[in-house]
């Protein structure tokens, strides 16, 4: 079963440059997958895709069985979590409020102007910040954490959600080493004990490795590499990080012996 | 891939780039010049001018404060004017910015409709919606906070909606990518992130607001400035000394005031 489905999709953006170049793929319930690809290769624009953060300009992207389009758009997004490479929470907000907007999309707009949350609510809150550890933080402001932190807020974030997939763009490319093993952890373990379809970017060859269940490599807008991370060699490896016009790219054998 | 050679050349400055400084001074210099030529500006009345300015000024010179108790009822009118045209303006505000903000507005029309409101507001001369609102609301304090508020509303609208604008755009994709909508957008990432700037532009927007409560009583929307106007009127010169004194001393206050709390909050 496949909980999202691409289907021959393309983006052009309005200035012209093609960030996918016909996509299709499946995602399957319940898995832990990576995309990998050199920076510009439309990682980013295929994980917003599946959101609709960004629309397809032609084919389609199906979400839990439903076509994705302008009328679902925030129905979908309340079932698919997201998190960030910068975390984009809102830094004057205290943590626990950040949590809350998870639940934004259940509730009306009139309750919300008024920052009025439901005990469930801040149950399901409390739940998702006991999660990732940061209950004693829950009435700080935001910007007062550390990067690693306010990551794990932001997958509280998602959390709080209830959401059927989490996708994370680049979650850890402005974390140090530790922080970026933690939050890989704590997002393995929400695929592997509560189910949530999880979709990675990233640029970390060993942490794509370690972690996936499957990787998805990409170049200049084409998947060019498919499979369990026992298949991934030096040479796939070299096809997926391959820079269009050098023939010869010392810096990328360089680069890759160390992965 | 080969490395693009570059010889650094140390000898030479490329050519300096033109300045036309003193080309736009002097023209801006000219300017005046023919301004006051053409306005016929006679600086020499100004200086026989100075010496009957100075004996009419010499007849404040004793301000009466035998009614001090109703003239400062009626600097409370006036400060309750720009607070009611303030909370107005601060209505009105609240309501078009995220509208007026281009990276919020749900729709282009929207966001052209908020904008123009805003405009218009702004370009609307307070003393001019006072004239009108006096006429068809009547004498008294009610046309003097509309006047302010409508007149504010406009500044403090597009004060927001830059502010708005400003703020980075992964804040709102945030909030957006949980699945909310506009309304929440804006109160959960908008204002929250810009809550600072707003209640400073607030402050100069109500310390605006006194300022001009007193001189709308000229036309005839109530207050200290009614009185002022009066007492003008009737060459009542001490009366006359004691409001503007008054109202000096209000504005001091409130100036004060305002950036104290200006300053407590950032």
């Amino acid at each position: 079963m496949s909980i999202i489905s691409i289907k021959s999709a393309t983006k052009r953006f309005p200035n012209g440059f093609e960030a996918i170049k016909g996509i299709s793929t499946e995602i399957a319930t319940g898995s832990f997958t990576v995309i990998l690809g050199p920076s510009g290769a439309g990682k980013s624009t295929l994980l917003r895709l599946m959101n609709g953060l960004e629309t397809t300009t032609s084919g389609s992207v199906h979400v839990t069985g439903e076509t994705l389009s302008k009328s679902n758009l925030r129905k979908t997004r309340s079932r698919v979590g997201m998190v960030f490479q910068q975390f984009n929470l809102v830094e004057r907000l205290s943590v626990v409020t950040n949590v809350l907007t998870g639940r934004l999309a259940h509730r009306s707009w009139l309750g919300s102007l008024f920052y009025l949350f439901r005990n469930e609510d801040i149950e399901i809150a409390q739940e998702a910040l006991a999660r990732v550890g940061l209950t004693d933080k829950a009435w700080s402001r935001a910007d007062k954490l550390s990067g690693g932190q306010q990551q794990r807020v932001g997958i509280a974030r998602a959390l709080a959600q209830r959401p059927k997939v989490i996708l994370a763009d680049e979650p850890v490319a402005s974390l140090d080493p530790v922080s970026s093993e933690e939050i890989m952890m704590l997002l393995r373990e929400i695929c592997d004990r509560d189910g949530i379809t999880v979709v990675v970017n990233l640029h970390q060859v060993d942490l794509a490795k370690r972690f996936a269940d499957r990787i998805i490599g990409m170049n200049s807008g084409r998947v060019v590499f498919d499979g369990t991370p026992a298949e991934l060699s030096p040479l796939t490896l070299q096809t997926i990080y391959k820079r269009d016009e050098i023939e010869n790219d010392t810096n990328l054998d360089l680069a890759l012996s160390y992965a | 891939m080969k490395p693009k050679q570059t010889t650094p050349s140390t000898s030479t400055l490329p050519p300096k780039p033109r300045n036309l400084f003193p080309v736009w001074l002097a023209a801006l210099l000219a300017l005046l010049w023919l301004i006051v030529h053409d306005l016929e500006i006679s600086f020499e009345a100004l200086a026989y001018g100075l010496a009957d300015m100075g004996e009419y000024f010499s007849r404040y010179r004793k301000p009466d404060f035998s009614e001090l108790s109703r003239y400062l009822d009626l600097m409370k009118i006036t400060l309750a004017t720009a607070l009611w045209g303030t909370v107005f303006a601060l209505v009105v505000a609240v309501i078009l910015a995220p509208l007026a903000a281009r990276n919020l507005a749900p729709h282009p029309l929207a966001y052209r409709a908020a904008r123009e409101i805003l405009n218009f507001m702004r370009a609307m001369p307070d003393l001019l919606l006072a004239l009108i609102f006096v006429a068809a609301l009547g004498l008294g304090p009610l046309p003097g906070a509309l006047a302010l508020g409508v007149h504010t509303a406009g500044f403090l609208g597009k004060f927001f909606a830059e502010s708005l604008e400003r703020v980075g755009k992964g804040v709102y994709e945030g909030v957006t990518s949980t699945g909310a909508n506009f309304p929440q957008i804006v109160m959960y990432a908008g204002w929250p992130s810009i809550q600072r700037e707003a209640l400073g532009y607030l402050l100069y927007i109500m310390d605006r607001n006194v300022r001009m409560a007193s001189v709308l009583g000229l036309v005839g929307a109530g207050g200290i400035g009614l009185a002022l106007h009066d007492t003008l009127r009737m060459f009542n010169y001490g009366q006359s000394a004691a409001l503007i004194l008054i109202i000096l001393g209000s504005i001091l206050i409130i100036d004060y005031a305002s950036a104290w709390l200006r300053r407590r909050l950032s």
